[in-house]
């Protein structure tokens, strides 16, 4: 199996290219999609996560590597439909209304994609409705917000309230983060989970899914 | 043959070559007294295997800067590998002087003296002509708001919690003071300055005029008054001058392509030729302008401040004590420092040099991990795997804008004739060395040139013709390359960040 130790050493230092030809390569010898999944490319993305939380290594390899995984995943994609595997969560993110920075929320998508959750990314300057309704059409157990900016923060609040008028509080769990974000500022606007960085805002968000 | 470090750049030269022989200090400097050891104006720094002190050299040099390395040119033999930089001072008025304005034809918007003013985020700076479009005087002095935040966003954030006219009084006050400074160093009456220009970026242009900032804080980030208007000093509180005293304000292309980016487009004179060319202000935010087929356009990028010395374990700004350049002497690290003092801290340039230092060396690998975490400088000043980062995030927003910019237009780096580099930072800015780390991309190597505080020259070119205001009415029009949701910029931030 020492493909999958390659493809997961390969996904550490980025090298996409080399990543989509072993994960092809991995296929055509017949290794199941699953397993190249979980101990190739989520082994290796596991290996950044923990470097980045330890500040080993930091958003640049944070980058490329989830870009190698992308690369790898978009051949087992159809793979893993037809072997019925499930995602171990659904969450929505997205940068909230009035701000345009998505780098911080990548990096938490990535991370959590890295985690085998299913990401809906909403891109930037959601609103809350947003937010809400896509929580309830496509059954995400966690809403995830990010804010870069101190002016824009205030909509974080908007989204739990809009949560709660749509009842969904229950079952939908809401995650904040970014620069401004602190844990007081989470409690006081009576969200679920603040985390500082996005290694341990996966670490969060399948934690809230098995729940 | 030995390796002379000139300035930033290598030179093989055969033993015994005379510093003052050198072609990089021909170019570069000159020798008053023709060489012979009178004038004491050759002054170079030099380190490294060299002839020994000569008696004329002992004379004409204090003590002080024969312990800082301070040689004169025409006395000092090239004996073995060495590093020779022209001394501070000179390389600073060089800067300030150098290309800085072309000519203008007169047509100034006073009687009998002007002021040119720019509001820096971090630092304003003036200067004072006369109505012949003489010089008389320059001052600077840090931004008084600095002390509500150092960026854009927190200074915007504390407006809107009701600290607007504070950030006000406290800019117009600073204003006055450099009015005052520039008037009594001409020996003027301050208020015989009876006309002024203005430029700054758009925030903060609003919080002079005490605009309410509420639209910059929030996408779609729409200024509702973009400027290119004239006021009156009285209506700017500032007291200093006539009450009727014109003050005109430079357009704002946008939130964040503010006046400062076109009246730098002026000093710069990229629009006035055919050719395709950008201008680029590396600063907190990296402004940009792309002139190409009679068209500008322009983005900004939130580059942070990481080439203004913050955010960097050690950094620190362009003044005594710090590093403003790193060189690698036979496999070394060697640093000069400003004021040629011991070293605290490193500035911007010192930054770039650093890093490039360090990868040349193979210290720092292509994903910028850090050997052993950190590296020594010049003791005591480190440079950290954290401080690596920093730079990787800021080089590739400043180059990925570029990169956009040119892609959005349609062209290749290669049909770029000139690359102006504006600001502060820039002038000091090894160039070589700006694109081995990929500050900027190498394609543009040759084609880069560093114009220093060009907004300020540019409103001193409009304080001194009026009939250019029109000019800059005409940039502000172009169009503005939105970054954050441009999928090109994303890849190209992500590629860029490695080395």
């Amino acid at each position: 199996m020492s493909i999958l130790i390659e493809i997961s050493e390969n996904l550490q230092k980025g090298k996409a290219k080399i990543v989509k030809e072993l994960v092809q390569k991995a296929v055509d010898d017949g290794i199941p999609a699953e397993t190249i999944l979980n101990e190739g490319l989520l082994a290796g993305m596991n290996v950044i996560g923990e470097k980045f939380k330890n500040n080993e290594v930091y958003v640049p390899e944070v980058l490329v590597a989830a870009r190698a995984m992308n690369m790898g995943a978009q051949i087992l994609k159809p793979l893993l439909a037809a072997e019925g595997v499930q995602s171990t969560g659904k969450v929505c993110i997205g940068t909230v209304q009035g701000d345009l920075h998505d780098i911080g929320k990548n990096l938490v998508k990535m991370m959590m994609e890295g985690k085998g959750l299913e990401v809906i990314d909403l891109g930037t300057d959601v609103s809350p409705e947003t937010y809400v309704q896509t929580a309830i059409e496509q059954n995400c157990q966690v809403i995830c917000c990010s804010a870069l900016l101190t002016t824009t923060m205030g909509v974080m609040a908007d989204v739990v309230k809009a949560a709660e008028a749509a009842g969904i509080r229950d079952r939908v769990k809401i995650m904040i983060g970014g620069a401004p974000v602190t844990q007081d500022y989470c409690d006081k606007i009576g969200a679920d989970v603040y985390t500082s960085d996005a290694a341990s805002a996966a670490d969060a968000a399948v934690r809230l899914c098995s729940n | 043959m030995p390796t002379v470090l000139f300035n930033d750049v290598s030179y093989t030269v055969p033993a015994g070559s005379r510093i003052s022989d050198l072609p990089p200090y021909k170019e570069t400097a000159a020798l008053p007294c023709g060489g012979h050891g009178k004038c004491g104006k050759c002054k170079v720094t030099a380190t490294g295997n060299l002839s020994p002190l000569s008696e004329t050299e002992r004379e004409s040099l204090t003590s002080d800067e024969i312990t800082a390395g301070v040689r004169l040119a025409c006395c000092t033999t090239v004996e073995g590998d060495c590093a020779v930089r022209l001394s501070g001072d000179r390389a600073a008025s060089v800067i300030r002087t150098a290309g800085d304005m072309p000519e203008i034809t007169l047509c100034p918007a006073f009687t009998a003296y002007g002021a040119a003013i720019d509001i820096g985020t971090t630092t304003l700076a003036a200067r004072l002509y006369d109505a012949d479009g003489a010089l008389l005087a320059e001052a600077s002095r840090l931004n008084p708001q600095s002390a509500y935040g150092a960026d854009v966003i927190s200074r915007i954030e504390a407006a809107l919690r009701g600290e607007a006219h504070a950030l006000a009084e406290v800019v117009r006050r600073a204003i006055n003071e450099l009015l005052t400074e520039l008037s009594e160093a001409a020996d003027i009456a301050p208020d015989s300055i009876d006309g002024a220009v203005i430029t700054g970026n758009t925030v903060m242009l609003h919080l002079l005029t005490e605009t309410s900032v509420e639209p910059l804080s929030h996408a779609p980030f729409a200024a509702k008054r973009l400027f290119g208007e004239v006021l009156t000093a009285s209506e700017l509180s500032l007291s200093t001058l006539a009450p009727r005293t014109q003050i005109y304000l430079p357009p704002c292309v946008s939130a964040f392509v503010g006046a400062d980016i076109t009246t730098a487009l002026l000093a710069s004179g990229i629009c006035r030729g055919q050719e395709t060319a950008l201008l680029v202000d590396i600063g907190t935010n990296g402004e940009m302008a792309l002139w190409h087929g009679g068209k500008l356009s322009f983005c900004s990028t939130a580059a942070g401040p990481a080439f203004e010395g913050a955010g960097i374990s050690m950094g620190m700004g362009g003044k005594e004590g710090a590093i403003d350049r790193v060189y690698l002497v036979n496999g070394r690290l060697t640093a000069h420092v400003i004021g040629n003092t011991a070293p605290v801290g490193i500035c911007g340039s010192g930054v770039v040099d650093a890093v490039a230092c360090l990868l040349d060396a193979e210290l720092l690998d292509e994903t910028g991990y850090l050997e052993d975490g950190l590296a020594v400088i010049a003791p005591p000043v480190t440079f950290t795997q954290e401080d690596v980062r920093a730079v990787q995030l800021a080089k590739s927003a400043i180059h990925a804008g570029i990169r956009t910019l040119l892609h959005t237009a349609g062209i290749a780096p290669e049909a770029v004739a000139t690359l102006a580099i504006a600001g502060g930072f820039g002038s000091y800015l090894g160039t070589a060395n700006a694109c081995k780390i990929g500050l900027l991309p190498s394609e543009l190597r040759t084609a880069i040139r560093v114009i220093g505080n060009a907004a300020l020259a540019g409103a001193s070119i409009i304080l001194l013709n009026r009939d250019l205001r029109e000019e800059c009415a005409c940039y502000a029009k172009g169009a503005v390359v939105e970054l954050s949701t441009n999928p090109v910029f994303a890849d190209e931030y992500m590629e860029r960040m490695l080395f």
